[in-house]
């Protein structure tokens, strides 16, 4: 994997930093849909208003799901194809318990405390179970084939996976229960989580989301076994020689990264009320990959910042640049993996001391021309 | 039990059980049914292994998994299909391409004077990058009011509608030569500027032995006559191409795209993919990007739709042959084998499957370059220590992979419907091919596609007559990839490492 970690380090004074950076995101992302309300007016369930929030709240998963598959790549360096399986997993299983089972259950068998109906409740707890169980087996059957297989095998292993589940999942025997091509449709949901009557809850419910599974993965990765992953990527047989079961760690990276894309899955399949075939096969898996290049492997806010990006460019570059706008996204992307091999935020990273330094030279341009000679030679030229 | 002894035994079985296998399916299919199962099978086989044939000769020596492999598989069916049904575009394109590779082709016989320039350090650092904008801007010059897609749209005829016509009928006057020769002149400025840039002027640390220009001035003197007679015939030449008998003109199309297979992956590979060696795992998302660009480009070009490509006389008139000297003779569209009608285009992907699988194979073990690629996959270094410009050797590796892709593509383009993801599903199953066969090993490759090829057309088959669902027939291939993985991860004919 790449040959210089861009690792989030422990360092004191950046870590109050990135805090306030992180409280600032929330307040933001917290306050958006009520200042578009005050601006446009049309209420918050309405318009523009709620565009936004639809497009921030695909953003808010992606980016949950692009961070748990930088767990793979950047942490873990391990190349896989087949990350969109715990996805599309966990948006079938939601799907499927919620259309074909939930309807009948809430209708026979009602739960009440005092007044209050708790059967949703329930219904919905035991399906997020459910989800968490198919995410764990989907992460260690993928930990399993990884056992015997590295490298390039192993990615082509788990691209044949995630295309083997692809093709059961839009078979038409399954018709009835999967829907084959066009997807499962028409998931019955409560009224409270109705992307499309009650948006802000399912805003405000992604944005929690988002924000805890970054607290959570950031917490993982910075604890022992994080850092045992980490030094898995850089050199695996010095681990095993230090006495740390290679397997067990990757096992571990994969369950976790699976646990959290399969929420996701999840959560996309409430916003989207469905869940379809293209959600499980590699496409979905590239656009995780192109999301975490283009933000950073190995760092947790590269691929919030992919996703973003990606968002963006999946909604404005068709009315800038017509139909063909993927010809543009592709000639982007091919300057980024030249250029910015380690993303935005890595590059960033990278590059601070030498913006800095440039920054002062060029402050000290325009206040005296005679001192800006002098450090001159020595200093390249900030290359961003 | 000796090991050999074991080996020895597990290939009798298997043997064994495959014979069997086949007599049992016969014996269930009848004979018809067989042959013509037996027929597709092979045609998917060689589908297969021309796309795999190239990604495992790339793999092999530079450990590069090739995602745009599909897409320049399209890539070469386009430019053939293009060439055997409306040649305008690459008329209309060839001086561009031409001038521009003319002045490129000036590199090393300036590289030895330029190098040696006295020039400061700034004015070293500054000058290519100069000259690369000057570059961009010449050749963004050359192109400015030059209608590239009335070229390339000029009557193209979709799969969906019905009505054929003289491809060249709707073709709009062209520009007059006296102002039409500044845009090839302007790709030559271009292609010159790009030669300055990239032999590095007044950088000592950079070599190149000043030797007799003779030899070296031969290729761009070459381009430019010929940039000079494309200029001069681009709009008579498709009407003269069109009018040529069609088996010629379908072979013609066929070199072509080798051609233009062999020289696109030569720039690919020296332009974006050098830079990357130091890190491999980028050189897989690199071509992930180009299969994008090349696929909207594309697109952009000729429409996201789907056309067909018609079959040359050769196999295109209507009737059935009773025997392959027939077939020659009349030209038939099928062919009686056992009683089992079998398209006669069927037989020429089949050919050509084979063809290409012998050609590598001479080329591998009999030839000098098939020497050297063999020692670099072994041992780098030491090939290049032996004298040999290994930077060049991958580039011709390359090169020759991406040519494989389009002599597949424009072999198949016939046969199946030409179109921007025609090469995709042909690509994953390329890549299973060569994970089948064992990365690297051409033979795997081959007996790899067969195995799926044969995999594909019974599953098919079996799925119809026991009206099974057509996904056992599709996940059959990925079922026998996890099986071959886990048994033996290396491939069958792979090497453990």
């Amino acid at each position: 994997m790449a040959e210089k970690p861009v690792t989030q380090k422990a360092v004191k004074k950046p870590m109050k930093v990135k805090e306030v950076g992180f409280l600032v995101f929330i307040a933001l992302m917290a306050l958006l849909p009520f200042v578009l309300n005050l601006i446009t007016g049309t209420g918050l369930n309405e318009g523009v208003t709620k565009f936004w929030q639809g497009q921030l709240i695909a953003f808010f998963i992606m980016a949950v799901f692009a961070m748990s598959y930088d767990l793979l790549i950047g942490f873990g360096g391990i190349l896989s194809f087949g990350h969109a399986a715990s996805f599309g997993g966990g948006a079938y299983a939601f799907g499927l318990l919620m259309k074909h089972w939930a309807p009948n259950f809430v209708k026979e068998n009602p739960i009440m405390l005092g007044n209050t109906d708790l059967t949703m409740l329930v219904v919905l707890l035991v399906v997020l179970l459910v989800v968490l169980l198919v995410s764990v087996a989907v992460g260690l059957l993928f930990a399993v084939t990884s056992m015997r297989l590295k490298g390039t095998y192993f990615a082509m292993i788990t691209l044949a996976l995630s295309t083997a589940l692809f093709i059961i999942i839009k078979s038409t025997d399954l018709h009835e229960w999967t829907g084959a091509d066009e997807g499962l449709h028409g998931i019955s949901l409560p009224v409270w989580l109705n992307p499309t009557q009650n948006r802000l809850t399912v805003y405000f419910i992604t944005l929690a989301f988002l924000c805890v599974s970054y607290l959570l993965l950031r917490r993982f990765v910075n604890s022992p076994t994080g850092r045992v992953i980490v030094a898995n990527r850089e050199n695996e047989d010095r681990m095993r020689m230090i006495g740390y079961n290679p397997v067990t760690y990757r096992t571990i990276a994969f369950v976790v990264a699976s646990i959290f894309a399969g929420l996701a899955g999840m959560f996309f399949s409430i916003w989207n009320m469905s869940a379809t075939p293209t959600m499980i096969s590699a496409v979905t898996t590239v656009n995780a990959l192109i999301m975490t290049i283009m933000g950073g492997m190995g760092t947790l806010i590269g691929p919030i910042f992919g996703a973003a990006i990606s968002q963006i460019i999946q909604q404005f570059f068709y009315t800038w640049f017509g139909a063909r706008w993927p010809l543009i996204f592709g000639v982007l992307f091919i300057l980024i993996v030249m250029f910015l091999p380690y993303g935005i935020v890595g590059t960033w990273r990278l590059q601070k001391g030498n913006l800095r330094e440039g920054w002062k030279r060029l402050l000290r341009l325009f206040t005296t021309k005679s001192e800006a000679e002098a450090p001159e030679s020595g200093q390249k030229p900030p290359s961003m | 039990m000796n090991p050999k002894t074991k080996k020895l035994l597990i290939g009798i079985l298997i043997a064994g059980l495959l014979v069997a296998a086949v007599a049992g399916v016969y014996a269930y299919a009848g004979q018809r049914a067989f042959i013509s199962t037996l027929f597709s099978g092979l045609t998917l086989g060689s589908l297969f292994f021309m796309v795999a044939a190239g990604l495992t000769l790339i793999f092999g020596l530079m450990d590069v998994l090739n995602f745009a492999h599909g897409s320049m598989f399209m890539l070469g069916a386009y430019i053939g299909w293009q060439f055997y049904t409306n040649p305008t575009f690459i008329f209309g394109m060839a001086p561009f391409l031409l001038a521009f590779g003319a002045g490129v082709m000036v590199t090393p016989i300036i590289k030895p004077y330029l190098i040696a320039l006295n020039i400061s350090e700034k004015l070293q650092k500054a000058l290519p990058k100069i000259a690369y904008v000057l570059a961009l801007a010449a050749l963004v010059f050359a192109f400015v009011g030059f209608d590239i897609l009335s070229v390339a749209n000029t009557a193209m005829v979709a799969a969906t509608t019905t009505t054929v016509g003289n491809p060249l009928a709707e073709l709009s006057a062209q520009e007059p030569l006296s102002t039409f020769w500044l845009r090839p002149f302007l790709m030559f400025v271009s292609g010159l500027l790009i030669a300055v840039a990239s032999s590095r002027p007044g950088d000592k640390t950079q070599f190149a032995p000043r030797e007799p220009i003779g030899k070296k001035l031969l290729m761009p003197a070459a381009l430019l006559v010929l940039t000079a007679l494309s200029t001069l015939v681009r709009e008579s030449a498709s009407e003269s191409v069109l009018l040529m008998n069609g088996n010629l003109r379908f072979a013609l199309s066929i070199l072509l795209s080798v051609a233009f297979g062999f020289v696109f992956g030569a720039v690919i590979e020296i332009t974006l993919i050098r830079p990357l060696y130091v890190r491999p795992t980028f050189i897989l998302l690199m071509t992930l990007g180009l299969s994008y660009v090349i696929r909207e480009l594309v697109q952009y070009l000729w429409d996201p739709l789907t056309y067909q490509m018609s079959r040359p006389p050769l196999f295109a008139q209507p009737g059935k042959a009773s025997s392959i000297a027939e077939w020659l003779q009349k030209g038939s569209s099928t062919i009686d084998i056992y009683g089992a009608t079998v398209p006669t285009y069927r037989l020429f992907i089949i050919a050509l499957g084979i063809a290409m699988f012998i050609l590598v194979i001479f080329v591998m073990t009999k030839t000098r370059l098939g020497m050297i690629i063999r020692a670099g996959v072994q041992d780098p270094q030491m090939v290049e220590a032996m004298g040999i410009n290994v930077k060049a050797v991958f580039t011709v590796v390359f090169a020759m992979g991406v040519a494989l892709a389009a002599l597949g593509g424009i072999g198949a383009a016939p046969f199946l419907p030409v179109q921007p993801l025609m090469g995709d599903t042909y690509q994953t199953q390329g890549l299973i091919t060569v994970v089948i066969g064992g990365m690297g090993s051409y033979i795997g490759a081959f007996v790899g596609a067969m195995i799926l090829g044969m995999a594909r057309a019974f599953g098919d088959y079996f799925a119809l007559k026991l009206s099974l669902s057509p996904a056992i027939a599709e996940a059959s291939t990925v079922i026998i990839m996890v099986i071959v993985l886990l048994t033996r991860p290396q491939g069958l004919f792979g090497k453990k490492e």
